[in-house]
């Protein structure tokens, strides 16, 4: 059945062809894939089957259907699906991943309790696995709202507005379909606490998502002081909360004590962070480039060289890097920011964030399972 | 709780008129019998049970007594009957809900603005954007009154449990979220006579919104502490979805068709109601059989709120503007009274099917459904609903708040907008 479905949602893609941006996948070195699937084979089966559940549902299966309707146009769930296709394939879950992962490495429960070790899967509770897949439906979710195009924005000239408000629908209720499954899922752990934790996280994530949008404004971004300090805090809300709480309500679930909590959430705090910072770092740190990166203009690299150069200068090189067209030359930009210590910076500031993550983790005991979230800690460094 | 909603009301359908809905709807293809066993009239029926409503509207909505002698009027079994009865002589004086419930609810908007905390001003703007204290706020009303009922049925008098009050907050909370969803869905510029969420601030926003009180719903159900309790609400939100998901699809065979339709409306408006009074039910009875008359009052006085809903889609507005709004065709959508119409005028079959796509379908159809009795229809089975309500909360001991509830059976079938 799993074919059936992939091909329906395949079939969206082929007609665009080559995928130009997925939302999914990291654009990471080839060490980074390598440590990964070395730590799945840790946790034994990757995950557990809420999210294919999700995917044979008959909900899920009308929306890939109707996305075929959406081949051809312009709306980003296009992307997301074919991610989501991807993604699968290559099982990039990092954030359940990683639940796992500190799961097995924190151990069995040492209270007495009503958890039984026997119960214990490759050294992993049932209500830990469900909560990694819990993560990433939550995470699946957003991706998808994340796409949701405003109406009002979109010019005829960009294709047909029934196509868009088509495809805003489609993106709702699969949106909304995901984190439905999560909340119900949440329910099933049969803790109040971890509901109300990634309940709160689901609300950091809102709250970052609000705050990227208003800040992918370009106006603003010329206009209002920002700096690494907002950055860093919008990009824990956005990246950061899901996991550093997921990984403390892991630990809530195997009832292990407020340190072992404290220290779980600031390993996925700073390994999300570290993690946001490798991929801002992409565009400037890849040497060979057939075609010119695009950036953010409020990604980590370009956040300090602006906080570093100046508002005024910063206006400057803006100014430079204008075509005759009144567009960004993005390879003039990249030049610029590189040329400046920015770059450098965010790859130091990188490289404090993960130590941060591997110092959290040294309280576990040495493992198999420690030793593969060391290694992820390590492989957001390497450029 | 066990067996499917539908597959209850069927069966409960079937007890108390022999044919059971679908297959009398079916039967009677439009001309006669429908409720043809009934015994409390005779005459052209369409005329009967217009100026059955006329009355309904025209008498004082605060009198129980005379309404409580026009649903004897109605009623078409024994057993429903004896019950309703029961009620009327249960209570002397009798209250208003709305001011039965009042200091319960006087903080509901406050107490929700302070869920929805976010340091973000716009963001914050916009979630509170519908809790502005000029909604109905029908869901906490109900949930406060049943969690009343429940204490003085299981002989816990006072105040109402911090859980009850948060309930009603949550129930709020999580119709205003899907709300906002629907509007979006829909490409929907006005709610309450004011400009929607995604019509101000634009699609994207709308729906950030919309999860973000979603997600401070979630929190404070979490803070209650009850695990059942989170269960039977998060349940609800999967049934929203999954309900909006219902009205994708249309179905080719008439039964079906039906059926598709009541599910689809459980779904999307009874199982709030329902969960929200079961969750209410838990937090101070241990009874399951309590749980499910809390239950089975919410699901029917749901499902009989949103077919008057669907009714005054046709009916509100037609004697201000000449033009009833209709919104519900223009958005492809067949309910009640269409579904009923189509078995009068198969034409509309074809136009259901193709969900009123082509040039015109929208006032042809209206003006089938107008012609057809398919708005008497759909208030009749509103009201075979209510009184299935009435009978379950009967089972509760006698108290000011459970009359109210019964009260609100009234308002519900009686509501003009």
């Amino acid at each position: 059945m799993l074919p059936a479905v992939r091909s329906r949602l395949c079939c969206a893609r082929s007609r665009r062809g080559q995928r130009t941006l997925s939302l999914f996948s990291s654009s990471g070195p080839s060490n980074w894939n390598k440590v990964v699937s070395d730590a799945e084979k840790i946790v034994g089966y990757p995950t557990s089957f809420m999210s294919l559940r999700c995917l044979l549902s008959d909900e899920l299966s009308n929306v890939a259907m109707h996305v075929r309707k959406l081949a051809g146009t312009q709306h980003p769930l296009l992307n997301t699906a074919r991610g989501f296709v991807y993604d699968s394939r290559n099982n990039l879950q990092m954030r359940g991943l990683v639940v796992l992962l500190l799961s097995k490495a924190a151990g069995p429960s040492h209270q007495a309790s009503s958890l039984l070790p026997q119960d214990m899967v490759s050294g992993i509770y049932p209500s830990q696995r469900n909560l990694a897949e819990i993560t990433e439906l939550i995470h699946t979710a957003f991706l998808v709202h994340r796409g949701i195009v405003d109406l009002k924005e979109w010019t005829l000239s960009d294709g047909p507005l029934k196509d868009m408000q088509f495809g805003n629908k489609m993106a709702v209720l699969s949106g909304d379909f995901l984190l439905a499954n999560a909340c119900t899922g949440l329910a099933q752990l049969n803790n109040t606490k971890v509901v109300e934790l990634i309940s709160s996280a689901i609300g950091d994530l809102v709250q970052g998502i609000y705050y990227e949008n208003a800040n992918n404004s370009e106006e603003k971004n010329l206009s209002s002081g920002v700096d690494v300090v907002a950055w860093e805090e919008q990009a824990f809300l956005s990246h950061g909360a899901l996991l550093a709480k997921s990984c403390q309500a892991a630990m809530e679930l195997a009832e292990h004590d407020k340190e072992a909590q404290r220290l779980a959430y600031k390993y996925g705090k700073h390994l999300s962070l570290g993690h946001n910072l490798n991929s801002d770092l992409q565009p400037f740190v890849k040497s060979s480039m057939t075609e010119p990166m695009l950036f953010s203009l409020t990604s980590a690299p370009v956040m300090f060289h602006r906080q570093l150069v100046g508002q005024e200068r910063w206006h400057q090189q803006l100014q430079q890097a204008k075509t005759l067209r009144n567009q960004l030359d993005y390879s003039k930009l990249l030049a610029a920011v590189k040329s400046e210590k920015g770059v450098s910076s965010a790859v130091d500031l990188c490289c404090y964030h993960s130590n941060k993550a591997l110092e959290a983790i040294q309280a576990f005991p040495s493992s198999e399972a420690r030793s593969a979230l060391e290694n992820i800690a390590s492989a957001i460094t390497k450029f | 709780m066990a067996a499917p909603w539908w597959r209850l009301c069927r069966r409960w359908s079937t007890t108390c008129m022999s044919p059971g809905v679908f297959e009398a709807g079916r039967r009677s293809n439009g001309r006669s019998v429908w409720f043809g066993r009934a015994s409390w009239s005779s005459g052209p029926r369409a005329q009967r049970q217009l100026s059955a409503l006329q009355t309904q509207k025209t008498q004082d909505p605060l009198n129980l007594k005379s309404s409580v002698t026009r649903h004897k009027s109605r009623l078409l079994c024994p057993t429903l009957r004896s019950c309703s009865c029961r009620t009327a002589h249960s209570d002397a004086k009798l209250k208003d809900p709305f001011t039965l419930a009042q200091k319960d609810l006087t903080s509901l908007y406050d107490d929700i603005k302070k869920e929805l905390f976010v340091s973000k001003e716009e963001l914050k703007s916009l979630c509170d954007y519908y809790f502005d204290g000029k909604g109905k706020a029908i869901r906490p009303l109900i949930v406060v009154l049943m969690a009343r009922a429940l204490n003085i049925h299981s002989n816990k008098a006072g105040d109402l449990l911090p859980g009850q009050r948060a309930i009603a907050m949550i129930s709020e909370m999580i119709h205003t979220a899907s709300l906002v969803h629907d509007d979006v869905i829909d490409g929907s510029d006005k709610r309450r006579g004011k400009r929607t969420i995604n019509e101000v601030w634009g699609e994207r926003k709308a729906i950030l919104a919309g999860d973000f009180i979603l997600s401070a719903a979630s929190m404070a159900l979490a803070r209650i502490g009850d695990i059942a309790v989170v269960k039977v609400l998060s349940q609800v939100i999967e049934d929203l979805v999954r309900g909006e998901f219902m009205q994708l699809g249309s179905k080719e065979n008439e039964n079906e068709r039906f059926k598709h339709y009541l599910e689809k409306t459980f779904k999307k408006t009874a199982s709030l109601i329902a969960n929200s009074c079961k969750a209410v039910s838990i937090l101070v009875n241990s009874d399951p059989d309590v749980h499910e008359i809390a239950y089975q009052y919410g699901k029917n006085v749901g499902i009989a709120f949103q077919l008057v809903d669907d009714v005054l889609d046709f009916t509100s507005g037609a004697s201000q503007l000449g033009k009833p709004s209709a919104a519900d065709l223009k958005l492809g959508l067949a309910t009640g009274p269409v579904l009923f119409a189509c078995q009068q005028f198969p034409e509309l079959h074809a136009m259901i099917m193709r969900r009123f796509s082509s040039n015109g379908d929208v006032d042809r159809a209206w003006q089938y459904v107008l012609q057809s009795d398919g708005v008497q229809q759909t208030n009749y089975l509103a009201q075979r609903y209510c009184q299935e309500a009435i009978r379950q909360i009967s089972q509760l001991q006698p108290s000011p708040e459970r009359d109210a509830l019964i009260r609100i059976t009234e308002m519900v079938l009686t509501r003009d907008k």
